[in-house]
């Protein structure tokens, strides 16, 4: 389905001006802004810098809108992998217990725990699933 | 007296950064602060988690309620992003809904969440300092930096609340005090564009290697963001592979202030001193 255009926006393009997406030639959700008729900008290219959000004269939860769209379609490869590694070790980069209690050993660093991933599996269940024990 | 804070390191500086760590552990401590891990910790959950669920704010509360759980009212941060994602996610559970589902979710886990808890990155902790660190100054360096500032320190305003959103000037100051020189580029408040490297590494490179050509002038880059600091540090020879001469050396904040309170470079994670 395609993205809807938010009413409030006004098409004035300042968030294009902003994006260091659209600074290296990427088209992110702000070329979208611009142009609703636009179809070759992608919801998923983002640094999170928010200069889009803080710009924006019409007050357009332009974050907000693209993590929307985000949880409806599919992934690129490292967000992909990212979202495994944080359900399997609980934190967004591969690397396990016995391996971070190496390296901050080497550094000297007392010793961190991480949380379980089932724990952390069971604070992302939907609310639903939840409401259905 | 010593003052004890909450710290949550996050994944970036847990997993690939340790030195931030070490460096900021001992500047602090020469302000006599004392940092407590907040654990066993997980992501904050942005951007990550927030791209797959709305879910993700649970995952930052589990966080919170661990600082709260230690008894403390603020956590200290490295990360723009886990600054950003613990504060807004703070900001929802205000909502006494949102809340209520935090503590049914985290009730098997033994935890509960007020929602009283200050997310502080170390740019705004030193920047409360900034007095204190002036006096501490006893070796004036002689450098000129190159700084980029953290965006999801100062964005969005309305809900980071710390200096001016658009053109911050906190870092600046902390670097200044040093007696560094900060080297105007126009690139000061763009975006490094090291999370773009999740879905696009061909553009997140292209972001960086636009700040490594802007910033040539300067004796080293300056990062106060692990973000930052990995895309255009320790993914350095992706960019010099094709231009050597793009090559420059970074430092990190608390190495920068650490060498201006003459902190021996080993304590601070650096090989060997980088002025000498």
């Amino acid at each position: 389905m395609k993205l809807k255009h938010p009413e409030s926006c006004i098409r004035c393009g300042i968030c294009v001006d902003v994006c260091p997406v659209e600074m290296v030639g990427g088209h992110a959700i702000v070329t979208f802004l611009a142009d609703p008729e636009a179809t070759d900008y992608s919801v998923w290219l983002c640094t999170s810098c928010w200069r889009c959000h803080e710009s924006c004269p019409a007050g357009v939860d332009i974050y907000g809108l693209m993590m929307e769209e985000r949880r409806r379609q599919p992934p690129p490869a490292g967000y992909r992998a990212a979202f495994e590694s944080l359900l399997a070790c609980s934190l967004a980069l591969a690397l396990d217990q016995d391996e971070l209690d190496q390296l901050r050993a080497t550094w000297e660093l007392q010793p961190a725990q991480i949380a379980s991933p089932d724990l952390i599996r069971s604070l992302l269940r939907r609310s639903h699933e939840s409401a259905e024990e | 007296m010593t003052l004890d804070l909450a710290f949550y390191p996050g994944c970036l500086v847990l997993q690939r950064m340790p030195e931030y760590e070490l460096a900021a552990r001992a500047v602090l401590r020469e302000l006599g602060i004392e940092l407590h891990l907040v654990q066993p910790a997980a992501c904050c959950g942005a951007p990550v988690a927030e791209s797959f669920t709305a879910d993700w704010v649970y995952l930052a509360a589990y966080n919170l309620a661990l600082v709260e759980q230690m008894g403390h009212d603020t956590v200290v941060t490295l990360c723009g992003s886990c600054t950003n994602a613990l504060t807004r996610a703070g900001r929802a559970l205000q909502d006494p809904a949102v809340r209520a589902e935090a503590n049914r979710r985290l009730e098997p886990a033994g935890l509960s969440i007020a929602g009283h808890v200050t997310v502080k990155h170390l740019v705004r902790l030193l920047t409360e300092r900034e007095e204190d660190l002036r006096a501490r100054i006893v070796r004036p360096l002689a450098a000129r930096v190159a700084l980029t500032n953290p965006c999801q320190v100062f964005r969005p305003g309305e809900v980071m609340r710390f200096d001016d959103p658009t053109e911050p000037q906190s870092l600046r100051r902390l670097v200044e005090l040093t007696g560094a020189q900060v080297v105007e580029y126009g690139g000061e408040n763009e975006c490094c564009g090291a999370t773009l490297y999740l879905s696009n590494p061909r553009l997140s490179l292209a972001a960086g290697r636009r700040k490594l050509e802007a910033t040539r002038e300067a004796d080293f880059l300056l990062h106060s963001c692990g973000n930052c600091h990995l895309l255009l540090r320790n993914f350095q020879n992706a960019f010099v592979r094709d231009q050597p001469g793009l090559r420059q050396r970074a430092l990190l904040l608390p190495q920068l202030l650490g060498l201006a309170l003459d902190l021996p470079a080993m304590e601070l994670g650096l090989r060997k001193d980088p002025l000498k």
